[in-house]
């Protein structure tokens, strides 16, 4: 356990393997995404009250479900850091930030565009939900900027474990702000294969289908900038080198 | 379980039952959100191969000018 533990946080190692793995993670999301995307667009049937606005929710909640791994993962990742000195968590967390932004300003911005046609309003302050996802993304660009500022050090892993851990606090409020306080934002349907409810199991299934594939994005996505990381900062590594060099033969 | 297309013409699949303006919104925000953060760490890498190819040349001139400076 222990060997494989520093196998994992060598940088080389991570490389290496995550550079087997790509492919195949690659190749399930694009077979996803595909599956996802066609039958929300050509297939899903409109929903017997919200017609083809159905159609923005299947989108809407796999990237906002998704975006509320962002703060634990940070989390977990500043924790190893400070802890086992690892370069590799905090090369995770610090990309994880940039992306886990992202994911909350789509969130957002598909709630709105769903939220103005079907709620009559692109915007509401008094909704919780909406306002402790806007805080995440808040959150999330105040983590981007404190490590910019303290570049990488220590300070900047410690400063950023600590606001993960109110960004994780937020992540609960976010979770459960629809069933503790009652406003705007619907609660989310239960995961229900019920073929009597009124829309029959599709929306559930293709908005798993659509959770997978966003799952497998965040994966390809954060591994690639996270791989490039691992390129600059040992840069001057010899197997970094034959990489290079590798690259120029082919 | 899966229906068959909901559209008997383009022009009622763009329409998407009034829907248009915001569902296509929505698609092609998740595309470009997509898009871009697959693109830009790809682009990222190719430019650091070509850096660290052209600081390995420029090593190796050294390293050749020094040899025979040496001699």
């Amino acid at each position: 356990m222990w060997v494989w533990f520093s196998k994992l946080g060598s940088p080389k190692w991570f490389y290496e393997l995550s550079g087997k793995w790509l492919p195949w993670l690659i190749a399930a999301m694009v077979i996803f995404m595909t599956i996802g995307l066609v039958w929300g667009l050509l297939f899903l049937p409109p929903d017997y009250q919200q017609g083809f606005t159905s159609r923005i929710l299947i989108v809407h909640v796999a990237v906002a479900g998704t975006s509320l791994a962002f703060f634990p993962l940070m989390f977990v990742a500043g924790t190893i850091t400070l802890v086992w000195r690892m370069k590799l968590a905090d090369m995770v967390a610090k990309n994880a930030a940039i992306l886990g932004a992202w994911f909350s300003f789509i969130t957002l911005a598909t709630g709105s565009l769903w939220g103005s046609v079907m709620w009559g309003t692109w915007w509401e302050w008094t909704d919780s939900r909406l306002v402790s996802m806007l805080f995440q993304l808040f959150l999330l660009l105040g983590v981007i900027s404190l490590r910019s500022a303290l570049e990488d050090s220590d300070a900047a892993a410690k400063a950023c474990a600590l606001l993960s851990i109110v960004g994780c606090i937020n992540v609960v409020i976010i979770k459960y702000s629809v069933e503790w306080w009652n406003t705007l934002h619907q609660v989310s349907s239960p995961v229900t294969m019920d073929v009597n409810s009124p829309n029959g199991p599709e929306f559930w299934i293709a908005t798993l289908v659509m959770i997978v594939a966003v799952y497998l994005f965040l994966s390809v996505s954060l591994i690639l900038s996270t791989r490039n990381e691992i390129l600059e900062r040992e840069r001057k590594a010899q197997w970094v080198q034959n990489l290079v060099l590798k690259s120029q033969a082919s | 379980m899966l229906g068959a297309i909901q559209f008997s013409s383009f022009a009622e699949f763009v329409d998407m039952g009034g829907y248009g303006f915001n569902v296509w919104s929505v698609y092609a925000l998740f595309a470009i959100f997509v898009a871009v953060n697959l693109i830009l760490p790809l682009r990222k890498k190719q430019k650091i191969f070509r850096q660290l190819r052209r600081r390995m040349a420029l090593d190796a001139e050294i390293q050749s000018e020094d040899d025979r400076n040496g001699e």
